[in-house]
């Protein structure tokens, strides 16, 4: 539960960025503050079961993935090999991660 | 300049990071103003940053001494797990987005 908080964080973070970039009338930027607040508000509160490095960094890594992902599918930013290699790179990191701390987790609650 | 900048962007992002921890040990308003300064001067010295510098070598660089730094404060200050494996996963995940940034 706590990694879905991180993960729907980096889809409003997502938003947020995108937002920072294209906003241009007043509905728009309330929107991209809305995503701001809820990105980070998703942040905290898996904080208080996730270690706070270990989710930041999936946070800010996920956000990044789905920042050019998204350029890519709605902006027509070409697609470049080292952009879907680096991704791959990114998602194995992001899973791995979700292994070990379930892991841990799991052995925190045996003890 | 901009390097100076930068480098404070980065350790704005990293007390911000940290006060979430901070939140949660002592919920009062002195931590959550804390923790949305942070975030907030970070954004500020990372928008003058990239008044010289290039967007996406700024962002890289602001990501990486961020992250890196929280995970870091994390593990010493705030008894976060710290096993290899992690350490290895966390490297992949800071990697690739500074990786990512750059080649955006």
């Amino acid at each position: 539960m706590a990694w879905l908080k991180v993960w729907i964080g980096a889809i409003f973070e997502v938003m947020w960025v995108i937002g920072l970039k294209h906003a241009d009338d007043m509905w728009s930027w309330a929107g991209t503050a809305v995503a701001i607040f809820v990105s980070f508000y998703l942040l905290i509160m898996a904080g208080k079961e996730l270690p706070v490095g270990t989710s930041y960094a999936v946070f800010v890594g996920l956000g990044t993935t789905g920042t050019i992902l998204s350029e890519i599918i709605l902006f027509g930013e070409p697609i470049q090999w080292m952009k879907i290699l680096l991704i791959g790179i990114l998602l194995v990191g992001v899973i791995g991660l979700k292994m070990v701390t379930k892991e841990s987790e799991r052995k925190g609650a045996e003890q | 300049m901009a390097w100076f900048w930068l480098i404070l962007a980065g350790l704005f992002e990293m007390i911000g990071v940290t006060m979430i921890n901070v939140l949660h040990k002592q919920q009062n308003w002195l931590s959550l103003v804390l923790l949305i300064g942070g975030f907030g001067s970070s954004f500020l010295f990372l928008t003058l940053a990239m008044e010289t510098l290039s967007m996406s070598t700024a962002y890289a660089i602001w990501t990486g001494i961020g992250a890196t730094g929280a995970a870091v404060v994390g593990m010493v200050f705030y008894e976060e797990p710290a096993e290899w494996k992690r350490l290895g996963f966390i490297i992949l995940v800071i990697g690739s987005t500074v990786g990512l940034k750059l080649v955006a």
